[in-house]
C-alpha cells in the first residue's frame, strides 16, 4: 500500500471517528413531519438466533399499518374500509432491532421514545426483551403493545400501559395437560410421566415452571427437567437425558434453530416419546417445519393461527396476501399474526378514544371488548395487568406438512396420530 | 537564537485530551439528545471496562477472555443487594468488587501456569463455566435473572428513570476512578513490574521481580475494577441475567475496545470506546431497523478496516497523523 493511500485511510478513519463523537451531542434525529402522523415504534429481534421470527413479526405490523392507512374494502377487519385514523391521521412505523438482547431492547425503546418521538411501542417477541422495554414505556406513560411474548410474568406486574395479546405459557400448560388427560381417557394412552425441555431464558424457564405446575395438578409425574442454552450447537447430552428418563410425553419450549437441532438430535438418538407438545415458535415456524420435512411430522404444539385455520378465520386470507408479499410467500404463524392484531387493536382504541392522549387510549383499551377477526376467538379483551383474556389457541399436529387441528375436539379437522410414529417406520 | 518549538506534538495531544476531559462534565448542559447521552454513557462505561482489562491484558501482557465473569460478579453484587435483599446497591457493589478480586486470584493462579494461547483458551472456558452455573443457580435468579423493582430514583438507589444526567455523572466518576488508578499504577513501581513481566517473564524474574505475585495482583485489581463497571451496567439496565453479562460476547468487548484503541497505553481504551461504541450504537440506530443485520455488517467491516490498516490501534493512527504533520511541517520549513 502506498504512503499516500495509507495516509488517506488514516485521515478518513479519524474524520469518521470525529463525526461519530460529535454526533451524540447534537439532538438531531429524523425530522418530524408536522401534520397528521402517528409514529409507532417496533422492536423485534431482526438479527440473532430468532431473526426470521422477528422479521416476520415486523412484517405483520407493517401489514396491519398498510390496512389502517389505506382503504381495503375487500378486507373484513375493523378500519380496513377507511383511510387512516382520526380524520386523516396516518401511522408511520419506526423500526428497531433488539438483537434478542434485553439491554439492547431497553436502549432501543428509550431511543424510539425520546429521539424518534414515537407515540407507542409494539414488540418485542422475546419475553426477556419485552420486560425492560415495556418498563421504559411504562415510566414514560406510553403504551406498549405486546403481541407474542408469552411469559406469564409480563402481565403480573400491574402495569397500566402494557397490553399483551398472546396466551400465556400458564394457560398453554393447562391446555397441554388437558390433551394428555383426553388421550388417557379416549385412547387409553397410559401417559403417566412427563419430560420438559426448555431454553434457559425468561421464556423457557417460565414455560417449564408452568408446565411442572400444571403436570402436578393433573396427576402426572415430571421425570426429566432439561434446560439448555439458547443458540446451542449441540443438544446430544440433553436428548440423552430425556432418553434415559424415557418419559411418556415431552413438553418443549424450544425456539428457532434450536428446535431443528433438537428434532434432528432425537432422530440421531433413535428416540421419541409417545407425544411431544411445544410452546411457541420453533414448532409453529412454517419455514422450520419445511426445512425439517418428514422429520417434523407428528410433533404437536399450540397455535393461535396456521393456514389450516382458514375455515375458522375467513378474514385472514386477504390480509395474509399482503403479509406474504413482504415475507417472500411465508404465511402468518401464531406469533406474527398476534403482532398484526396488536397494531389493529391499538388503532381501534385510538379511533374510539378520539384522542392521542396515551392515558385516554390506555383506558379505552382496558374498558372495551374489541372485534378481532384475525384472532382465533374473534375478540380481544384486556384485564388488569394487560392480559388478553380472550386469547385462544388450538393444539395442532403436523401431518403431511400441514398443521392439523386436533384439540379441542369441536374445532378439530383431523384425528391425532398417536403415539408418534417411530423414526424407522417413517 | 530563539527556540520556536515551544510544545511538541505528543504534549499537544495530551493537552487536547485533558481539555476534552475537562469539558465532559458540561456535556449534559449542552446536549439536548437523550440518545446522545446514552451513547456517551456507554462510551465512558466501555472505556472504563477496557481500561480495567488493559491492566492485565495491556500492561501485564496476559490476554484474558474471562473478564465478563468479573463484570458479571459485580453486576450480580449490586443486583442482588437491590432485588434479593431490598437494600441499597452500594454494599453489593463493594462485595462484588472484593468477590471478583478473590475469584480472579483463585482461578488465575492455576491458569497463570499456562502461557500464551493456552492461558487465553483457559479463560474462555471459565466464562462458559460461570455462565452455565449462574443459569441454573436459583439463588442468583437463574435463567430468569433479576429484574429491578420500581423504587425511588436518585443517587442513594443509583438509578434514574426519565433522565440520563445522573447516570452520566456516575459514568464519568467511574471513568475518573478507573483511569486515575491506572495512571497511578503506570508511574508506580508496580506498573514497571507489570511491563517487565509483559516484555519477558524470565528476564523480569532474573532481576528479582516475583512474576506470579505481579500477575495475580494485576488480575485482582483488574477484576475488581471490571466488577465496579459491572455494577454500573446493572444499575443502568435495571436487569441482569447471565447472557447479558457473563458471555463471550461481553468478554470480547473488553478485548476489542482495548486492542482497537491501543493496548498497553492509557489513552487507548478511551479512544477505542470513543470510536467503537458510537459506531455500534449509531449503525444500529440508522440501519438496525432495516433487518438482516446491515448495521452489524457495516460495523464489522469498519473494525476490519481499522485493524488491517493500523494494527497498533487508533493510537497508532493518531501517531501516524502526527508524524505526517511533523514531516509536512519540516518540509515547509525547509522550503522557506
Amino acid at each position: 500500500m502506498s504512503r499516500g493511500s495509507r495516509s488517506f485511510v488514516r485521515w478518513f478513519i479519524l474524520a469518521a471517528a470525529l463525526c461519530l463523537l460529535v454526533s451524540p451531542l447534537t439532538g438531531a434525529g429524523p425530522a418530524l413531519a408536522a401534520e397528521k402522523i402517528i409514529k409507532i415504534g417496533t422492536i423485534f429481534p431482526l438479527t440473532g438466533p430468532v431473526a426470521t421470527a422477528g422479521q416476520r413479526c415486523q412484517a405483520a405490523v407493517q401489514t396491519a399499518v398498510e390496512i389502517i392507512n389505506n382503504k381495503h374494502p375487500e378486507i373484513k377487519v375493523p378500519l380496513a374500509n377507511k383511510e387512516g385514523l382520526l380524520d386523516g391521521y396516518k401511522i408511520v412505523l419506526v423500526h428497531a432491532d433488539s438483537q434478542g438482547k434485553p439491554d439492547v431492547g431497553k436502549a432501543e425503546a428509550e431511543r424510539l421514545l425520546n429521539q424518534e418521538k414515537v407515540w407507542a411501542l409494539i414488540g418485542a417477541y422475546n419475553s426477556s426483551v419485552s420486560k425492560p422495554a415495556s418498563f421504559v414505556a411504562e415510566r414514560m406513560k406510553r403504551i406498549f403493545m405486546c403481541g407474542s411474548s408469552s411469559s406469564a410474568a409480563l402481565t403480573q406486574r400491574d402495569m397500566k400501559y402494557f397490553f399483551r395479546l398472546a396466551p400465556t405459557d400458564a394457560t398453554e400448560s393447562v391446555d397441554f395437560v388437558e390433551v394428555l388427560k383426553w388421550l388417557n381417557k379416549t385412547k387409553k394412552a397410559g401417559i403417566k410421566t412427563l419430560g420438559v425441555i426448555y431454553e434457559n431464558s425468561e421464556f423457557g424457564k417460565h414455560a417449564a415452571e408452568e408446565a411442572k405446575k400444571a403436570a402436578a395438578a393433573g396427576g402426572f409425574k415430571v421425570v426429566a427437567d432439561v434446560p439448555f442454552s439458547p443458540g446451542a450447537t449441540n443438544l446430544n447430552s440433553e436428548v440423552q437425558t430425556l432418553k434415559g428418563s424415557n418419559p411418556d410425553a415431552v413438553f418443549g419450549a424450544v425456539l428457532g434453530a434450536d428446535y431443528s437441532l433438537w428434532v434432528k438430535t432425537m432422530k440421531q438418538a433413535k428416540w421419541l416419546p409417545k407425544i411431544v407438545i411445544n410452546y411457541c415458535s420453533g414448532y409453529q415456524d412454517p419455514v422450520i417445519a419445511k426445512q425439517l420435512g418428514p422429520d417434523a411430522e407428528y410433533f404437536m404444539g399450540s397455535s393461535g393461527y396456521s393456514p389450516q385455520f382458514a375455515s375458522l378465520m375467513p378474514a385472514v386470507a386477504p390480509v395474509e396476501k399482503i403479509f406474504k408479499s413482504k415475507t417472500g410467500g411465508v404465511p402468518f404463524d401464531g406469533n406474527s399474526i398476534q403482532e398484526a392484531v396488536a397494531m389493529l387493536v391499538l388503532a381501534q382504541a385510538i379511533e374510539k378514544a378520539r384522542s392521542l392522549d396515551p392515558d385516554k387510549v390506555a383506558k379505552t383499551l382496558m374498558e372495551n371488548t374489541w372485534d378481532s377477526p384475525l384472532s382465533l376467538g374473534g375478540k380481544v379483551k384486556f384485564v388488569k395487568g394487560g392480559q388478553n383474556v380472550q386469547a385462544k389457541s388450538i393444539i395442532t399436529q403436523l401431518q403431511n406438512g400441514q398443521y392439523k387441528r386436533i384439540y379441542p375436539e369441536k374445532m378439530a379437522d383431523a384425528k391425532i396420530v398417536f403415539p408418534m410414529k417411530p423414526w424407522d417406520k417413517r | 537564537m530563539m527556540n520556536t518549538k515551544v510544545i511538541d506534538l505528543k504534549d499537544a495531544l495530551w493537552l487536547l485530551l485533558l481539555a476534552v476531559l475537562a469539558l465532559l462534565p458540561l456535556v449534559p448542559f449542552v446536549s439536548g439528545s437523550f440518545f446522545g447521552m446514552h451513547v456517551l454513557i456507554l462510551v465512558l462505561l466501555f472505556a472504563s471496562m477496557a481500561q480495567a482489562w488493559n491492566i492485565i491484558g495491556g500492561y501485564c501482557g496476559q490476554v484474558s477472555f474471562g473478564h465478563s465473569v468479573f463484570f458479571g460478579i459485580g453486576a450480580y453484587g449490586a443486583g442482588m443487594a437491590v432485588v434479593t435483599y431490598g437494600g441499597l446497591p452500594w454494599g453489593g457493589i463493594l462485595a462484588g468488587m472484593v468477590l471478583a478480586a478473590v475469584v480472579a486470584v483463585i482461578i488465575s493462579y492455576p491458569c497463570f501456569k499456562l502461557t500464551g494461547h493456552y492461558f487465553a483458551i483457559a479463560t474462555f472456558a471459565i466464562v462458559e463455566i460461570f455462565n452455565r452455573a449462574f443459569l441454573v443457580w436459583e439463588w442468583v435468579g437463574g435463567a430468569l435473572g433479576l429484574d429491578y423493582p420500581v423504587i425511588e430514583e436518585g443517587l442513594a438507589n443509583l438509578m434514574w428513570y426519565e433522565t440520563k444526567e445522573g447516570y452520566y455523572y456516575c459514568a464519568l466518576g467511574l471513568f475518573v476512578i478507573v483511569f486515575g488508578i491506572v495512571r497511578w499504577l503506570e508511574s508506580h513501581r508496580f506498573g514497571y513490574y507489570m511491563r517487565a513481566v509483559r516484555e519477558g517473564q524470565e528476564t523480569a524474574e532474573s532481576l528479582g521481580v516475583n512474576s506470579t505475585a505481579v500477575k495475580l495482583g494485576a488480575m485482582a485489581i483488574s477484576a475488581a475494577l471490571a466488577a465496579l463497571c459491572g455494577s454500573f451496567f446493572v444499575q443502568y439496565n435495571l436487569r441482569v441475567d447471565p447472557p447479558m453479562v457473563m458471555s463471550l460476547d461481553m468478554s470480547m468487548k473488553f478485548v476489542l475496545v482495548t486492542i482497537l484503541g491501543g493496548s498497553g497505553t492509557l489513552a487507548g481504551p478511551l479512544l477505542g470506546a470513543a470510536v467503537l461504541i458510537p459506531l455500534q450504537e449509531y449503525t444500529r440506530a440508522f440501519w438496525g431497523g432495516l433487518g438482516g443485520g446491515v448495521d452489524l455488517m457495516i460495523f464489522g467491516v469498519l473494525i476490519i478496516v481499522i485493524v488491517i490498516k493500523e494494527p497498533a490501534g487508533i493510537i497508532g493512527i493518531l501517531a501516524g497523523i502526527g508524524k505526517s504533520l511533523a514531516r509536512r511541517g519540516g518540509t515547509a520549513q525547509g522550503g522557506a
